[in-house]
């Protein structure tokens, strides 16, 4: 069954199909929570709070609006960056230097996981995008910063960085297109 | 404000779209943002479309999640009520429960699973989770709207517990088979503890629940409620035992009983 039929199900309070759904959503909002969160013990939690919310919040769902994968997944990155923004936050300058030492750090944080043909395909379309759409836009989603901090970062005007983060966007969309 | 000024004030909330589709806006930028989304259909309709774009990116970022966390997720979720759905999608759905049943789905096997025999050691604290929470939110059709969110508070404490890394699990039974479970963590100073097979204690009368301690007086933990479990903290690690006595409707600041029924916390991480 498809993530959208379970999550319907799921709503229903139907136990079975949240453990179907867990098993296609866990590695998905895992390893992105991962990817934002880096520290394993807190990207455990962030993905356990997810996951709950998920269960809990699973009649919210509107197929109409969107995939469920791509539900679970939005929430997943926002409780994600709102873990590291808060951590940074309370100071955890460690962190926040040995996150600078590794930077964008899109590479090696790929090599972490298994290679995958989406994985392949997302970086291949990342690798078209120019350097400051690439870093605006791995630099937000990736590293969880906000647009301000991605301008100070990368010495670029407010506005310069939204708009590459728009065209960066859209330009993995048309690269990625078909894939969906 | 002047047209031009309100135009570009316009302009500048456009150029939000992608930030915010990206998770990159500070939260005061996020809430007046969303509040202009509100009343941009435009906007909203782009947001839509670049939040699809940047989900993409977290393609390239699966990996396997820990085999814990499912046991931990599963266990949780028993312990925890659904929100109703939001009035305009609850029309859409096919056979829809009403609100309050959708707040806390059935179980209905959990009665028996209850009953399963108790001796047998538990091989996780989720395992024995499943078990001692399960029953415990069975549907009741008079849920008022803050019994639910008292509830869900007491699911969140619950998941709480069960999500400290050294959350483990015992349970013990009376001569006539009545039992009492409970899930701790040690380093939290906290437990779930739920009674099983007895019946309402007498009129005027109450169960509660003593933490008892070397050294000093019994410390009550509160008092069951039917069979709804008891969340307790701040358990001090030198406890050895919890204790339940029937005590006079509101409780006593010191049981005037003998405990009807006793559990050893060593095997669950105290009194070391």
């Amino acid at each position: 069954m498809q993530a959208d039929e379970l999550l319907v199900l799921v709503a229903g309070g139907d136990h079975q199909a949240f453990e179907e759904l867990y098993g296609l959503v866990s590695g998905p909002v895992y390893g992105l929570v991962r990817r934002v969160v880096r520290d394993p013990a807190q990207s455990e939690e962030v993905a356990q709070e997810v996951l709950l919310e998920l269960w809990r919040s699973a009649a919210r769902f509107d197929p109409g609006r969107g995939s469920a994968l791509s539900w679970v997944l939005t929430l997943a990155h926002r409780r994600a960056v709102d873990r590291v923004r808060s951590a940074r936050a309370a100071g955890e300058r460690e962190q926040r230097e040995a996150r600078r030492a590794d930077g964008p750090a899109f590479d090696q944080v790929a090599e972490e996981v298994e290679a995958g043909l989406e994985r392949e395909w997302v970086r291949r379309c990342l690798d078209r995008l120019t350097a400051l759409q690439r870093q605006s836009v791995t630099l937000a989603y990736y590293d969880g910063y906000t647009y301000r901090e991605v301008a100070e970062r990368l010495s670029l005007p407010l506005g310069t960085v939204k708009t590459r983060m728009r065209d960066g966007l859209t330009r993995l969309r048309d690269c990625l297109g078909g894939a969906a | 404000m002047s047209l031009p000024a309100r135009l570009v004030r316009r302009g500048d909330l456009h150029s939000l779209a992608a930030p915010y589709a990206l998770d990159a806006l500070d939260p005061a930028e996020r809430v007046r943002f969303e509040k202009h989304l509100g009343s941009c259909r435009r906007c909203a309709a782009e947001v839509r479309a670049l939040a699809e774009d940047a989900v993409r990116l977290a393609w390239s970022t699966a990996a396997p999640a820990p085999a814990v966390l499912r046991d931990r997720v599963l266990a949780a979720v028993r312990a925890t009520p659904q929100d109703p759905a939001p009035r305009e999608t609850v029309r859409a759905r096919a056979a829809p429960l009403p609100p309050h049943v959708r707040g806390a789905a059935p179980l209905p096997r959990a009665r028996e699973r209850r009953r399963a025999p108790l001796f047998v050691p538990f091989a996780t604290a989720t395992a024995a989770a499943a078990l001692v929470v399960a029953s415990l939110f069975a549907v009741q059709a008079d849920r008022t709207q803050d019994r639910l969110d008292a509830e869900r508070d007491r699911s969140r404490e619950i998941a709480h517990v069960l999500a400290a890394p050294d959350a483990r699990a015992s349970s013990g039974r009376d001569a006539r088979g009545r039992t009492i479970g409970v899930i701790a963590s040690a380093s939290e100073g906290s437990a779930i503890v739920t009674l099983g097979g007895y019946d309402d204690p007498p009129n005027g009368r109450v169960r509660q629940l003593w933490l008892m301690r070397p050294g000093a007086g019994p410390r009550s933990l509160g008092l069951f409620e039917s069979d709804t479990p008891l969340v307790a903290s701040g358990l001090e690690e030198s406890a050895t035992s919890l204790a339940v006595t029937v005590e006079p409707d509101g409780g006593s600041p010191r049981p005037t009983g003998r405990p009807v029924v006793q559990l050893a916390l060593k095997t669950v991480g105290f009194g070391e």
